[in-house]
């Protein structure tokens, strides 16, 4: 079937979208600014001031990078409020993980982008104040993982009482995992050291495991759905639809 | 003899829906992290950690272990009955292991006030900090515990509604979280 005569084309541009979303988001804070994994929380103002300086490049490309493309998120929470939509819950779900997630993208992203940004075109500026907007980026961005909670929580609800079938009951509850990480970052506020600081061992790298696990786990799931939906209201196709593949 | 087949294949089958053992196994596996976490940093520096074991009061490790094991006992009596059809003495089962849980609620916060007031709180030192994040974390899988048992209850109450899987996927969560209380007490308590 040629892509014109597709009728899921939109739902798989949603889906491009996301991969083009996770794969940027990798080398923007990966690989570019070097904001994950994050730097320690315990330096001193030089060496704060060090890493401004050494990292303004790309720093300042990186994010240049993702304020013009942040609105990739945009269909990837279209397409997950899709997936509650056609199931068998009340539309409300959907509405609130939509509105959840769309604020989520402040505190959860580009807030820090800004802030490291005002780091790192302002490096005349009082090292204590450098200082300052470095903690204020990676506790807003680390420390803020309460909306994204809620939204997991949201989807997992919809998920648990669906019975339409368009996303397995395991993620539902894998949601819930993927939750409870989500406090476990809060004593991020607290600790400039040890396992539960914003870079911890705890805190950061088994909560980004468990991130990794479950935002694969989801897109290959969309990728399913997509493949097996049907446009009607009922219980989804358990297999993928004949002459419906890409 | 359909009938007869049916029951030996449900004989086979695991309790509850099997989505649930895979919240069970992922969250064993994040513990079992934490844990060896813990275990490092133990040895890395085992006379802070021994001193500070000494503050904790083993009593109230004691009886939250027996709370939380017999309220497990209760939720196993709790799916039995409601296999057997006996809805109402599930029922009852339950309200016990939520009493119980609550008990375990009440004990665990009275103890973390105890260690508060005597100087020993979260950022206090390494081990308490250990101390009260795998308390803590496991203290929020209760509280999600008692949503597990107002299933069960809302389940066992509406005659149109009643779900032996669903009673059993909820008790296994319960059963999950006292094993991980179970892991918990041994290595906060009682390993030196």
């Amino acid at each position: 079937m040629s892509w014109r005569n597709n009728s899921k084309r939109e739902l798989w541009l949603a889906w491009y979208s996301m991969i083009a979303f996770y794969n940027i988001f990798v080398i923007v804070f990966f690989v570019l600014t070097h904001a994950q994994p994050p730097p320690y929380p315990y330096w001193s103002d030089a060496q704060v001031v060090f890493w401004f300086s050494h990292n303004r490049g790309g720093l300042l490309t990186g994010f240049a990078i993702m304020f013009a493309l942040a609105g990739l998120t945009l269909p990837a929470n279209a397409l997950i409020a899709y997936s509650i939509r056609r199931m068998s819950v009340s539309r409300a779900f959907a509405y609130s993980y939509l509105v959840i997630y769309s604020l989520a993208a402040l505190p959860g992203m580009l807030l820090l982008c800004v802030v490291l940004s005002v780091g790192a075109m302002r490096p005349d500026r009082d090292p204590v104040l450098i200082h300052w907007l470095y903690d204020f980026a990676f506790l807003s961005y680390v420390g803020t993982m309460g909306i994204f909670l809620i939204g997991s929580l949201v989807w997992m609800l919809a998920i648990l009482l669906d019975k339409n079938r368009v996303l397995p009951k395991w993620f539902g509850y894998l949601n819930l995992c993927n939750a409870l990480t989500e406090v476990v970052v809060s004593p991020a506020w607290i600790f400039h050291r040890g396992v539960l600081d914003w870079n911890g061992l705890i805190s950061w790298w088994l909560n980004m495991v468990v991130f990794g696990i479950y935002t694969s786990a989801f897109i290959m799931l969309l990728r399913n759905m997509i493949q097996r939906e049907d446009f009607g209201d009922g219980p989804l196709p358990t297999h993928q639809l004949a002459g419906t593949a890409r | 003899m359909t009938d007869n087949a049916g029951e030996g294949k449900r004989d086979r089958a695991i309790p509850g829906q099997p989505d649930m053992w895979v919240l069970v196994l992922f969250e064993a596996l994040v513990f079992t992290a934490y844990f060896a976490v813990y275990l490092y940093h133990r040895s890395a520096d085992s006379e802070l950690f021994l001193r500070s074991q000494a503050q904790l009061r083993p009593l109230f490790g004691t009886l939250d272990t027996l709370l939380l094991l017999t309220s497990s006992l209760f939720m196993l009596r709790c799916a039995q009955t409601a296999r057997a059809g006996a809805h109402r003495t599930a029922m009852t089962s339950a309200y016990i292991t939520a009493f119980l849980g609550v008990a375990f609620l009440i004990s665990k916060i009275t103890e973390w006030i105890m260690l508060v007031r005597g100087g020993h709180g979260f950022s206090s030192n390494d081990f308490f900090m250990y101390y009260f994040f795998l308390t803590g974390i496991h203290l929020l899988h209760l509280l999600i515990g008692f949503i597990a048992i107002g299933v069960i209850v809302y389940q066992l109450r509406g005659p149109a509604r009643r779900s032996q899987e669903l009673v059993e996927t909820c008790a296994v969560y319960w059963h999950t979280v006292d094993l991980l209380w179970v892991l918990i007490f041994s290595l906060l308590y009682v390993v030196r």
